[in-house]
């Protein structure tokens, strides 16, 4: 996974990467890492680079959610350079969740943008971000299970495929008949290994095999930002290690963001790690640098390690 | 002088809107804690008054305070029955099957009342003591609206106190929050619940005595107070006790204002109220924004496994069949059977299409309607304005009312679809009792009388026939005008099905059964969830028009009852007893229900009781409808025998179309010349 970040990320993205390697010493100099800099940083870089190639593809600045009295992410601002495979971590009520619901909108922020691609999306409805190459997969598999696992994954076909329908197309042409829909159903299919399964219902598949349709789904919107809710909790090793490999081998080249309680997974497949406690980004950096840092080791992993 | 008339008005508003509060805080609680929307608690309230009338008798001048006492607790006690016999096996169920639940058991309540104490409204007096007026600063106002207010507040604190400073309270709360919680705490939490449904079915009880004893008692009283008591518990907020007292204090004096200053619009005014409420606030004034979130995760609407056991070729000549058979049906009429026999099938197929409508919304997309009956209400009224007041043509009628209905559906559907779930139900009722209420308003719409006399031909521009006119024979068949007029239905309901079976196999439709899988997901596929719900509601409005138009041709008048919301409840039994999400299943539903309550109802007086049980059982124990019986049975058949296939790859002949072809006969037999009620 490594290597694959590094030949994909851009000048910026390198800028960061060293700033990052520094470690501990970061949060003077990091945007990013500092959360009161960077609102200021950001506004900034929004104007400039939004009609130029942003090299983040994912990009939050000053992100806040208050629930009442609780904030749950407060004055957030991460940037996931392209290609990036970025773990974000943190004790239970940490803000994680909510931070996805952020980003994908389905909530909205009290404060705070939201950048994809360096396009300003805190506006933007659930379904446009999708269409934006935004796709998310759940901590609890919510695959339409009423439906036949083929259909599931026409219909994520379906949804980036068919926007230029006509109407009488949309509302009177057999859903067989798309040719392009039906080729790209089959193919991630084939990729995730359930085309023998694909007529049955998705209900009827085991806990693993339906993660893999997660996983379909998520592949056949053809995603550049990925965003895993905990993809292997309640798996065995083997089955980790497997759903591992196959996202791995079938988002490569996406940039992803993965939420895991699991510290030696998220330890091994990270280009970078965020940790977040108590709704504020603590850290950011390479594996080894959060490893070796002592205000995570602190408040995460000498805390409440789950 | 104006000051007083206004302070009694207070009053009056005052006394109803105590007994409102006591009857919405019953539901709200009961909905609160059980997520159950409870129609039946209109039969309960009404209950509570008849079995006053029954227990004062024998006890003279002491009988209401006997009554005030005993009734609730009857009152209370068939509610714990209710809840422990029927409710509580649809808990896991989406809240809809309570929905349906109760508004089966309206059917049977009402019925039984009729007949044990009959049709006709009842004395029932407060006792001697709090009648007569009593001054207070000088001014004189009837000593039992006092007693209402003040016993009825002391009511509403004693509930608030149960429920917030008891111990039975806090379990009661817990367990709304999290029943697995409380029932892993070691409290039988079920006991509660059936305790809290008998708790609220008691304050009920009491409503109806204390109402029953100032304004009389009589069959519709349960009828007519749930849908207020319904849109003061959605305007205070489901499930708060805060917001049913407020809604209720409100909607009562806001009902007693109208009715004397601006009389226009009474019945009105709480129905706008309700939708402008719902649209600035969509969970209501004090209600919990955490209550949507939790419908959302809900268990979701249990669709007909349609052709389980069928192929599809099989499945598409039974339907062709069928079809052929149906068209065959007047050549007939007269000669094998009744005449009656074309009318009775006219009708069915007019419903068939409503519920076909139907469940292109609730099936498909899960949006529960309340109130189609205004979409088939405002297309048969459409359709008699345009044949009286712009031309007789029938084909234009019918184009008028799909497109008047139409566009009624997308204002609705724009202004309802951003609520959701239970809320969404509540406001498509709330629009259609709005309706309801105003073709009574219109000289145009005919009142109460609704509007007759039309004479439609067959053309355009003045060009055309008229069906009574003509007779086609051939040899010794001879079809009459009410057979070509038949075919005509036919025509349009199974151009109906193709249309949405077409629609359904097409990416719009599929995008509607993933919003009905889970309305989450699909937007996280990157669907906007809204606008397809939008569009698949006009389209089913549109629907809903062609056959309240169809209903107006062949019957010649409308009436206000076209939009009532029993019919709309009517049309939901039918789409679940033929088993929704399959599209031919609600139009199987419909065959059954009408032809059953057609040959019932000539026969047996009481058709609603044997109708209302059969639907609650219906919805206990087979809620997939009639459409998954073979498949269901067939399943469990395998499962007795230990045998391995499922019901969706047992591939067994028979099959549920079979069935369907048996109920299409039984309707073409029931040739008795009853009268059609509906």
């Amino acid at each position: 996974m490594k290597p694959r970040a590094a030949s994909i990320v851009t000048d910026g993205g390198v800028d960061a990467e060293t700033n990052i390697d520094a470690g501990t010493d970061r949060a003077d100099e990091t945007p990013g890492a500092d959360n009161t800099a960077v609102v200021g940083e950001g506004e900034t870089s929004a104007e400039t680079q939004s009609d130029t190639a942003d090299p983040d593809a994912l990009r939050t600045e000053g992100l806040t959610r208050r629930f009442g009295e609780l904030v749950a992410v407060d004055d957030l601002s991460i940037a996931i350079p392209r290609g990036e495979f970025r773990s974000l971590i943190g004790p239970n009520g940490a803000g994680k969740t909510t931070t996805f619901d952020l980003i994908t909108g389905a909530l909205s922020p009290s404060a705070g943008r939201v950048f994809l691609d360096g396009q300003d999306v805190t506006a933007l409805p659930v379904a446009d971000r999708v269409h934006r190459g935004l796709a998310r997969s759940f901590q609890i598999t919510t695959v339409f299970g009423g439906l036949s696992v083929r259909e599931n994954v026409r219909l994520a076909a379906q949804s980036v495929l068919g926007t230029e329908l006509r109407p009488h197309e949309s509302l009177f042409r057999s859903t067989a008949s798309f040719e392009p829909m039906t080729e790209r159903t089959t193919a991630v299919l084939d990729r995730v290994e359930l085309r023998e399964r694909a007529d049955e219902p998705a209900r009827a598949l085991a806990y693993g095999d339906r993660r893999r349709l997660e996983l379909a789904i998520v592949l056949a919107t053809d995603p550049q930002v990925v965003l895993l809710d905990e993809p292997t909790a309640g798996m065995s090793a083997e089955e980790t290690r497997a759903t591992m490999a196959l996202i791995d081998d079938v988002l490569a080249d996406c940039t992803i963001l993965l939420v895991e309680h699991d510290i030696d997974l998220v330890m091994d497949v990270s280009d970078r790690i965020t940790v977040l406690h108590q709704g504020r980004e603590l850290a950011t950096g390479s594996p080894e640098a959060i490893a070796g840092d002592e205000s995570v080791q602190e408040a995460y992993l000498g805390g409440v390690r789950e | 002088m104006a000051g007083a008339a206004l302070a009694e008005q207070l009053l009056n508003g005052l006394t109803i809107g105590v007994v409102y509060v006591l009857i919405a805080a019953g539901l709200s609680i009961i909905f609160g804690v059980m997520d159950v929307i409870n129609f039946v608690h209109g039969e309960l309230f009404a209950l509570g008054a008849y079995f006053a009338f029954a227990l004062a008798a024998p006890f003279g001048g002491a009988g209401f305070w006997v009554a005030l006492v005993v009734s609730p607790l009857l009152v209370g006690a068939i509610g714990m029955a209710i809840e422990r016999l029927t409710i509580r096996p649809l808990y896991d169920r989406n809240p809809l099957y309570h929905i349906l639940l109760t508004f089966g058991l309206v059917l049977v309540v009402a019925d039984l009342v009729t007949i044990v104490w009959g049709r006709q409204g009842l004395p029932f007096s407060p006792p001697p003591a709090l009648s007569g007026p009593i001054s207070i600063f000088g001014f004189t106002y009837a000593t039992y609206n006092y007693f209402i207010v003040g016993s009825g507040a002391l009511l509403a604190l004693l509930a608030w106190y149960v429920l917030t400073r008891t111990r039975f309270g806090l379990i009661v709360r817990a367990g709304a929050q999290d029943r697995e919680m409380v029932r892993d705490l070691g409290i039988d939490i079920d006991r509660y619940y059936t305790l809290v449904f008998g708790f609220g079915a008691a304050l009920a009880g009491i409503a109806g005595v204390v109402l029953g004893a100032y304004q009389g008692i009589d069959p519709s009283m349960g009828s007519s107070v749930i849908i207020p008591a319904f849109v003061i518990v959605v305007l205070g907020g489901l499930g708060s006790f805060r917001g049913a007292v407020v809604g209720g204090l409100g909607v009562g004096i806001l009902q007693s204002l109208t009715r004397v200053y601006v009389p226009f619009f009474e019945g009105l005014v709480i129905y706008l109220l309700m939708i402008a409420v719902l649209l600035v606030r969509p969970t209501g004034l004090f209600g919990d924004p955490e209550w949507n979130a939790d419908a959302e995760t809900d268990a979701g609407l249990l669709v007909g496994r349609a052709g389980g056991l069928l192929d599809a070729r099989t499945r598409y000549r039974l339907g062709a069949a069928c079809v052929a058979l149906l068209a065959l049906v007047p050549l007939g009429a007269g000669r094998l059977y009744s005449p009656f026999v074309v009318t009775l099938l006219t009708d069915v197929l007019i419903w068939a299409l409503f519920a076909l409508s139907l469940d292109f919304v609730m099936g498909y997309a899960g949006l529960v309607s309340l109130g189609h009956a205004m979409f088939y209400g405002i297309g048969a009224y459409a359709a008699v304005l345009s044949l009286l007041h712009v031309d007789g043509s029938a084909p234009l009628a019918l184009v008028v009312a799909v497109a008047v209905a139409a566009a009624l559906a997308w204002v609705v559907g724009y202004l309802s679809i951003r609520v959701s779930g239970v809320y969404f139900a509540m406001i498509t009722l709330a629009f259609a009792q709005l309706l309801y209420n105003l073709v009574f308003k219109f000289d145009f719409t005919g009142g109460s009388d609704g509007l007759f006399g039309v004479d439609p031909y067959y053309g355009l521009g003045g060009v055309g026939v008229r069906l009574q006119e003509i007779q086609v024979g051939l040899g010794a068949v001879q079809i009459t005008g009410d057979g070509l007029f038949y075919y005509v239905v036919l025509a349009c309901v199974v151009g109906g099905y193709l249309l949405a079976r077409r629609v359904m196999g097409a990416p719009f439709g599929s995008v509607l059964r993933a919003i009905r899988e889970s309305e989450t997901r699909t937007s996280f596929i990157g669907y906007d969830v809204t606008t397809y719900k939008r569009r698949a509601f006009v389209a089913s409005g549109a629907l809903a028009g062609l056959s309240g138009g169809l209903f107006a041709l062949g019957e010649g008048f409308v009436a206000p009852s076209l939009l009532y919301w029993l019919r709309s409840g009517e049309v939901i039994v039918m789409t679940v007893l033929g088993g929704m999400g399959t599209l031919y299943g609600p139009m199987v539903g419909a065959g059954v229900y009408v032809t059953f309550a057609d040959l019932v109802s000539s026969d047996v007086a009481y058709w609603r009781l044997v109708l209302g049980s059969v639907f609650v059982l219906f919805v206990v124990f087979v809620p997939r409808g009639l459409v998954s019986l073979p498949a269901t049975l067939v399943s469990t058949l395998d499962r007795g025998r230990g045998g391995p296939g499922s019901a969706t790859d047992a591939r067994a002949d028979g099959g549920s179309l079979a069935r369907t072809e048996g109920d299409e006969d039984e309707e073409k037999e029931s040739g008795s010349a009853s009268e059609a009620t509906r």
